[in-house]
């Protein structure tokens, strides 16, 4: 197990090292100049020119990309080039934001979605199977922001009962803080509520038809024995999958719902930066973002050993 | 599994509970804080206001520094930071004197010293380059006077320094202002109204402003920029609302009381809602214009540049830029339709509906044979896309082989200073637009500067319209001004430097709740003093 978590650490560093200098080549041919951006749409080409050579963004790409790679070796991120912060201390204020709504979304997407699926297997067929699917299927398909903007209206607008948009951090009190994230945290939760439902109850309804379920039920097993202690640990694993898969969707989620509800996160940071070619953000998010994805895959591999004792690394 | 029905109603007894918990965390929060305002401006990315002219760092500068002159509501150049000032008989000598109380927001004295080092880098801004052109010397005498000298008189001096165009002359602090206009100054530490709060600022997402106490307004009541800048509020926070119809459900909700700049699609909604107010604050509006590539064909031969001239029907162009005929009419003049310089010389041209024939036998007799005329298209701007398509098919529809090249801003701020023909990435037009307030100044304006390689994107060159341009700034009196101006644009509608597809009142705009009052009607930037929220 040691060398396997081993192995992984290793592979999660080459695959970092991969995108930086993928991410790193791609910003630089990707047409754009943050010198004409900074100065302003009537700025004149010579302030640009000057603010172009002030940045170092006319030296060679090698050496554009060492004095990159040194500093992110050395734990230096570099600072934005518009506001001149270090992109660091950009990143954490913007973490809080993204990582609560992230948990808000998986915990209340992984409870609703499992239930769901648990409850439409074992009425399948039936008329809360059917209203689950149809749930299922619209959930899926419907964009976020499409959910979002109804939920402002009815919500919001309407009722008045919840804010439109922003952001309370943890410290003001956990009672602004949550009633700030409902509503994003509902809609960023309806489709991965909608995908987890559909894989519970495709991995539960297998399972249900096993021998061996029928066998418990013959033994006397209750309801509620046979769907969380026989059906649903069996089927765990394909759930843990897509949970652990679904967190690359929920990146590009996060990134719409914040945008919606005007949620200070890592994903409108990224969203901005690109826009505005701010170089250092982007690389430093990318870079980060891809090392979080392989860890949560690492995780997720290894819970599989929790549900089934049959895994070993 | 049996669900009871017993169960079902404390189900529902419980999520009623849970959503009414909102509610009533909002009814705690108390009355609304009429000393705080909140307003959706534009991101504030650069903090230097010689380092960019964009729209944002420019309020920015207007809110923390101060300035020597500002314009009155008549445009008129009065004292701000100064005191007395004078001009020496020959008027080739400035001197300045500061007024009282002036102080920067760290607690040290404005001195003459100062002023010296922001002038020299404003200098070398474009706004400023002018003046160090004609400047001899410029020096302080003591703690609070300092002179211009310059090597022959300049006529529109003061008028100069209360410039809104391209860089306003901010005063920085010496320490800060000695340095390159290419390097950023990011210490915030002005003397103008406000104070910038490091501790709220969180970049791309809110930025916010405090009364500054120590500020000793001048005695004249508010007028423009110029007067008392008195300051009614406590605090001003600035958000960044991406999305616009989060912005505008905000200002429903009354979580925010103004958005600058609404979207044009959305001004029903907002004038059907009895709270909100649409307010103009810039009259004068901006000119969009389409820019032509004059060093490349075809637009490189004069005869389709006038082909484009007649192509042009500005009344379609302003139904997709400004539906609401309140908000757009045509321009003809290259010094707008707001400015004392605004003529009809040469606009003969102009026809409602354009006249497509004429144009089509310019472009025959430009010799046009075909070759891809490439639009550049800013993707992120909705008025852009609308007018840019509207310009594509009028071209089409008279055998032009117009292409549009969409992209987001930062890939079509690159390509549009490619000089090269379209094969090499090089562009035929894009639009763009200017305040109409700046036209009245052809030395600041960017779109009216022919001289080649160093003017504006596009690159257009007349000898003879630089030679009359040249002479601007030594004119004193409105009415020769306004004889040059009628020379000016008679040879500009000859060769044709640029295309105006019309005004539009939309971009200078407010829509606010009612209760926020006090907005100062001025053309290119937004003042935050003046305030007042019941």
């Amino acid at each position: 197990m040691g060398i396997y978590i081993f192995r992984r650490m290793v592979s999660a560093i080459v695959v970092m090292a991969m995108v930086g200098v993928f991410v790193f080549l791609l910003l630089r041919f990707a047409p754009g100049d943050p010198a004409a951006i900074i100065a302003g749409d009537n700025a004149t080409p010579q302030m640009i020119a000057g603010i172009r050579e002030r940045l170092g963004l006319n030296k060679p790409l090698p050496v554009q990309f060492m004095h990159w790679a040194l500093s992110m070796l050395g734990g230096d991120f570099g600072s934005s080039i518009f506001t001149g912060r270090p992109v660091l201390q950009l990143l954490s204020q913007r973490l809080e934001p993204t990582v609560s709504l992230s948990i808000l979304t998986w915990i209340l997407s992984v409870t609703m979605g499992v239930s769901f699926g648990i409850l439409a297997a074992w009425r399948a067929g039936g008329s809360i199977d059917r209203a689950l699917t149809v749930f299922a299927a619209v959930g899926f398909s419907v964009p976020v922001f499409v959910v979002g903007y109804f939920l402002v209206y009815f919500f919001a607008i309407s009722t008045r009962w919840l804010p439109v948009q922003g952001y309370q951090p943890i410290a003001n009190g956990v009672g602004p803080w949550l009633v700030h994230l409902i509503l994003p945290t509902a809609a960023l939760s309806v489709p991965f509520i909608a995908f987890i439902a559909r894989i519970t109850r495709a991995s539960m309804l297998e399972v249900l038809s096993e021998d061996y379920m029928r066998t418990a039920a013959a033994k006397g097993a209750s309801p509620y024995a046979m769907l969380f202690h026989h059906a649903l640990k069996n089927a765990g694993v394909p759930i843990l999958t897509v949970v652990g898969l679904s967190f690359a969707y929920l990146i590009s989620g996060v990134v719409l719902t914040e945008t919606v509800f005007n949620v200070p996160g890592v994903g409108r940071l990224v969203v901005d930066a690109i826009n505005s070619r701010d170089y250092p953000i982007i690389q430093s998010v990318l870079i980060l973002t891809s090392g979080l994805y392989v860890l949560i895959n690492l995780a997720v591999d290894l819970a599989y050993t929790l549900i089934d004792p049959r895994i070993r690394y | 599994m049996t669900i009871l029905r017993r169960d079902l109603f404390k189900l529902g007894l419980a999520a009623g509970a849970a959503l009414s918990l909102p509610s009533i965390s909002r009814a705690q929060a108390g009355p609304v804080d009429v000393q705080t305002v909140r307003l959706v401006l534009a991101d504030l990315q650069v903090y230097d206001p010689m380092f960019s002219v964009g729209a944002a760092t420019q309020n920015h500068g207007m809110a923390i520094y101060d300035t020597l002159f500002a314009l009155d509501s008549k445009f008129m150049p009065q004292p701000q930071m100064v005191g007395r000032w004078g001009v020496s008989d020959d008027k080739r000598t400035y001197t300045f004197e500061l007024r009282d109380g002036l102080g920067w927001h760290d607690g040290t004295p404005v001195t003459a010293a100062d002023c010296v080092a922001s002038i020299r880098r404003w200098g070398q801004t474009g706004s400023g380059e002018l003046l160090m052109e004609r400047a001899k010397d410029i020096s302080k005498k003591d703690d609070k006077t300092f002179t211009i000298s310059l090597k022959e008189p300049l006529g529109a001096l003061t008028e100069r320094l209360a410039t809104l165009a391209g860089n306003c002359l901010f005063i920085m602090r010496e320490k800060d202002a000695d340095r390159p206009a290419t390097e950023q100054v990011t210490t915030n530490i002005g003397s103008g109204p406000f104070k910038f709060n490091e501790a709220l600022v969180k970049p791309g997402v809110s930025f916010a402003y405090d009364r500054n106490e120590r500020y000793v307004p001048r005695r004249e009541p508010s007028d423009g920029f110029a007067g008392g800048k008195v300051v009614n509020v406590d605090h001003i926070i600035c958000e960044n609302i991406g999305s616009q119809q989060t912005a505008l459900a905000a200002l429903q909700a009354g979580e925010i009381d103004a958005i600058y700049g609404p979207p044009v699609d959305l001004y029903s909604v907002i004038e059907s809602d009895p709270n909100l107010v649409i307010q103009v604050i810039d009259k004068a509006g901006d000119d969009a214009c389409l820019r032509l590539n004059h060093l490349q064909k075809p637009f490189n031969n004069v005869k389709a540049r006038q082909a484009m001239l007649h192509l042009i029907d500005q009344e379609a162009v302003l139904r997709v830029i400004a539906p609401d005929s309140r908000y757009g009419r045509p321009v003809t003049s290259i010094f707008g339709n707001s400015t004392p310089y605004s003529n009809d010389e040469k606009t003969d041209w102009y026809q409602p509906g354009g006249d497509p024939e004429r144009a089509k036998q310019l472009f025959q007799e430009a010799g046009y044979a075909g070759e891809k005329v490439v639009i550049l298209q800013r993707s992120d701007t909705a008025v852009v896309v609308n007018a840019t398509q509207v310009v594509a098919a009028k071209l089409r529809e008279i055998g032009v082989n117009a292409e549009l090249a969409p992209s987001d801003y930062g890939a079509y701020s690159k390509r549009r200073a490619n000089k090269g023909p379209v094969e090499d990435g090089g562009w035929s037009l894009f639009m763009s637009s200017d305040s109409d307030y700046v036209q009245g100044d052809p030395t600041a304006a960017i779109y009216l500067n022919a001289s080649g390689e160093n003017a504006w994107y596009g690159w257009p060159k007349n000898d003879e319209f630089e030679a009359l341009r040249a002479k601007w700034p030594d004119i004193e009196t409105i009415d020769h001004r306004k004889a040059l101006a009628r020379q000016m644009q008679s040879i500009w509608w000859d060769f044709v430097g640029d295309i105006r597809l019309g005004q539009v009142l939309t971009t200078g705009t407010f829509a606010r709740r009612a209760a926020l009052t006090g907005f100062i009607e001025m053309p290119q930037r937004v003042a935050l003093w003046n305030l007042q929220k019941v």
